[in-house]
């Protein structure tokens, strides 16, 4: 299994984007940010000392409907606890973010989001680096399922999700609090904390907290941490642009 | 110094990286902000306090003004900071001022209509919708909100500094990135005579040299990522020269070029438009 | 706002004088298209379009449904085209703007009123069941010129695409799945493709392939569509100021050229798609008859 393929500012126009695409779901995200800027009309925000945050996703081949306008609610909630959105030249504004799904299974009319969230959380942490808006921290998530057998399968297929008798997603911070806990179907709490654990590990490699040895050791063998991934994205496009300052120094 | 050192937002910053001499305060720049710790462990150290980034960059450090701050990606929006040169259009103008705008889809800036070299009610420049100012950013405002103020004239001497403020006719704009145009600024305000250029650009020199014979050209950057180029001194040329320069800019920070393929593309682009160069 | 920012009045000036000496911004000539490519990726029907600095993605999706009541033996085809912040700062998210409106119209006069994908052949039992197709136009940058990006995008989408096969069996409809029986390409009728023309200076010089900030200069536009053979199955000028008659004749003829060389483009690339997926095994797929 590979990691996930992710590159920074594929979009011109945009003032932040990236593109992001997970291997093993082959769900392929594209994302942009606009910020900050001007949301006409929408001046009276709950909060004017801070900034406005718009989520808009994009399902590729259907009309946008309440399944869209649910996980939008949850990336806002998700996202709105990292942006800081008190800096200078953001509050009364907007950061918005707009994810196009280009690629991979789309989600049927009332299917469910969460094995896509991972992605879509991705891509939009990564689009907002992009356009450097400033963050208290950055984020790594991903989604597992448990089969009927108790097995936990790590970023399912499509087909792999339906079968599942349940999904978790899980985020976290990069400092390594869970930020965001979505699941559905049936599980008691023995299982969710193995998958808590598991999940952890996944982003942020060997979790000193796991008392379960096993669980840290494949995911070792699997690949990077996730966490890892997004932060090497980042660098690389930071150093390519700053060659000219690297080179010379 | 050694390889630079990269930060993500929520990143501590070293305290080795941080300039040393402790005597003077250390002034943060954009990018980081300062964290208490809310509950000190009993027993530590007193420094409590950590510096973190909140945006993704470079750490860069002045060991001579004891300024600490962040280079972030280049390729953003232009958020208006005090002191900058900026590009601004005119959008409408009201009793007092005219108001500008800096940024597409950003809040408009005030310009005091006497804020110009040897203006009084009576000789204040008559502005229209779409017309161009070279302006200094004054002040930001504070809180909310706010909007920001510019100003074509030194408060304090009452003359246009640096030379060249004001209004803009003529000449072409062109867009390009906020990192471009804070590289260019640098190149176009000193002059070196490295083989690198200043800032890896040498394309202003380049261009310099070549359009020399056709009567060279002006030019004006803006932190805002727009740039303005005007070769009216050329005789007959003009209009393929500036042409020429803009397309040359926007490739270069396209596709980051490095000094030696500035080169080329300057004498490649003034071959194609067909203009005599020197 | 869902409006760009206005020009300053040097830009406008600028461009104005520069097409007077015939030179454009990024030295083009006035009949002369930006780079185009076109790529695809693995499913049918996913194409990236670059023209320019304009991009865009294009999917075709299909679905069986219910025929419309009053066309019972023929398919559904839709075009949905939304703007989003993605492709440029100034569009809101959510809400339509002119553009919108006016891109989708002339999609739906190109390509679906000159009937350029059979809709009869996407009937599957009259009356009861038939294929919807729907492509999906997401812009992801806009620099001028949406009208022929998205036009290019899905034709190269629509001929890219293979649906599932489908058949009557007892009065019963079988869709079979992509892996179990080879997939069907769609019935392309003709390659209709539209051409879009800038004019300034009153109606003295005429730009092809206007960029963003020749759009916003120029002081109308002409849109003409036709294929190969030199159909013209559309024609418009909606607003700005007159244009000179002999414009349309002129312009015909230059748009001929370019529907042609696009359409050239466009077979290429899906040549190259075709000899990549035939490399790497896939060739059953790409074959055009099923064995029925």
């Amino acid at each position: 299994m590979g990691g996930p393929i992710a590159s920074l500012n594929p979009l011109n126009r945009a003032d932040g984007s990236a593109s992001y695409k997970c291997v093993s779901t082959g769900s392929n995200i594209l994302g942009s940010v606009n910020a900050p800027i001007e949301l006409p009309g929408r001046r009276d925000a709950l909060k004017p000392e801070e900034a406005t945050i718009e989520v808009f996703v994009k399902p590729g081949t259907a009309p946008g409907g309440v399944g869209e306008r649910y996980i939008e609610g949850v990336i806002r909630n998700a996202l709105g606890r990292l942006i800081l959105g008190r800096e200078n030249g953001y509050p009364r504004r907007g950061v918005v973010i707009t994810l196009a799904i280009v690629g991979g299974e789309s989600v049927g009319r009332g299917g469910s989001y969460l094995p896509l969230l991972p992605a879509l959380l991705h891509t939009a942490a990564l689009a907002l680096l992009s356009a450097s808006v400033p963050l208290s921290m950055t984020l790594s998530a991903t989604v597992l399922a448990v089969d009927s057998s108790g097995e936990i399968i790590r970023e399912p297929s499509v087909k792999d999700a339906k079968a599942a008798t349940s999904l978790h997603a899980l985020a976290f911070t990069s400092k390594g609090q869970l930020l965001l806990n979505e699941s559905e179907g049936a599980f008691d709490f023995g299982t969710w904390e193995t998958v808590y654990e598991r999940a952890l590990a996944i982003c942020h490699g060997t979790s000193t907290l796991s008392s379960d040895g096993d669980v840290a050791m494949t995911e070792n063998v699997d690949s990077q941490p996730l966490e890892g991934v997004l932060r090497d994205t980042v660098q690389d496009q930071i150093h390519s642009e700053y060659a000219w300052k690297i080179d010379a120094a | 110094m050694s390889s630079p050192l990269i930060l993500l937002p929520g990143d501590e910053v070293p305290s080795e990286y941080l300039p040393s001499k402790s005597s003077a305060p250390l002034r943060l720049g954009h990018g980081l902000r300062l964290l208490s710790q809310p509950h000190p462990t009993p027993g530590s150290t007193p420094s409590n306090h950590t510096l973190t980034a909140t945006q993704p960059g470079i750490l860069s450090t002045d060991n001579k003004r004891n300024a600490v701050s962040i280079l972030s990606s280049s390729n953003r929006r232009y958020i208006p900071t005090p002191n900058d040169l900026v590009l601004a259009q005119v959008h409408h103008s009201s009793a007092d001022y005219f108001h500008c705008m800096i940024t597409p889809q950003s809040p408009h800036a005030l310009l005091g209509q006497l804020s110009f070299e040897g203006a009084t009610k009576k000789t204040r420049p008559m502005l229209k919708q779409g017309d161009l100012v070279y302006a200094r950013v004054l002040s930001i405002g504070l809180g909310a909100g706010a909007e920001a103020e510019l100003a074509c004239v030194n408060p304090a001497t009452g003359k246009a500094e640096p030379g060249g403020l004001g209004h803009l006719t003529g000449g072409m704009v062109f867009d390009i990135s906020t990192g471009m145009a804070s590289r260019l600024m640098k190149a176009s305000s000193s002059s070196s005579d490295q083989q690198d250029g200043v800032a890896g650009l040498v394309v202003l020199d380049e261009l310099g040299k070549k359009l020399e014979k056709a009567g060279g050209f002006e030019i004006a950057v803006g932190r805002n990522g727009k740039v303005w180029v005007d070769c009216s001194n050329s005789e007959h040329d003009a209009v393929k020269s500036t042409v020429a320069i803009g397309r040359c800019l926007t490739m270069i920070d396209e596709h980051n070029l490095n000094p030696t393929d500035q080169r080329k593309l300057v004498t490649r682009i003034l071959r194609e438009m067909k203009i005599e160069s020197s | 706002m869902n409006k760009e920012a206005l020009l300053s009045i040097a830009e406008r000036d600028f461009i104005l004088d520069a097409l007077r000496e015939d030179v454009r911004l990024d030295g083009r000539a006035a009949d002369q298209l930006r780079p185009l490519t076109l790529s695809f990726e693995e499913e049918h029907g996913h194409v990236k379009v670059q023209l320019g600095k304009t991009s865009l993605i294009v999917r075709i999706s299909a679905e069986v449904a219910q025929p419309h009541d009053d066309r019972p033996f023929d398919g559904i085809f839709n075009i949905a085209m939304e703007l989003t912040a993605m492709g440029s700062p100034a569009w809101d998210n959510g809400r339509q703007g002119d553009l919108e409106t006016y891109v989708t119209n002339v999609l739906d006069r190109v390509i679906r009123h000159s009937n350029a994908l059979d809709t009869e052949s996407l009937c599957i039992l009259k009356g009861v069941s038939c294929w919807t197709i729907r492509a999906d136009v997401h812009i992801t940058d806009y620099d001028g010129n949406l009208i022929d990006a998205s036009c290019i995008g899905v034709m190269a989408g629509l001929q890219h695409f293979r649906r599932p096969d489908a058949v009557v069996k007892d009065g019963q409809v079988i869709v079979y799945g992509l892996d179990e029986r080879v997939p069907v390409p769609l019935n392309i009728t003709h390659k209709p493709l539209s051409v879009s023309f800038h004019t300034f200076d009153e109606g003295k010089l005429v730009v092809l392939d206007a960029t963003r900030k020749e759009e916003q200069a120029s002081e109308a536009d002409v849109v003409i569509g036709m294929n190969n053979a030199g159909d013209v199955c559309y024609l418009s000028k909606f607003s700005g100021s007159p244009v000179d008659a002999m414009v349309f004749v002129t312009k015909t003829t230059v748009a001929l050229d370019k529907v042609k060389e696009i359409n050239g483009i466009i077979d290429k690339a899906l040549q190259a798609d075709l000899a990549k997926r035939a490399k790497g095994g896939l060739a059953e797929e790409s074959r055009a008859a099923n064995d029925r």
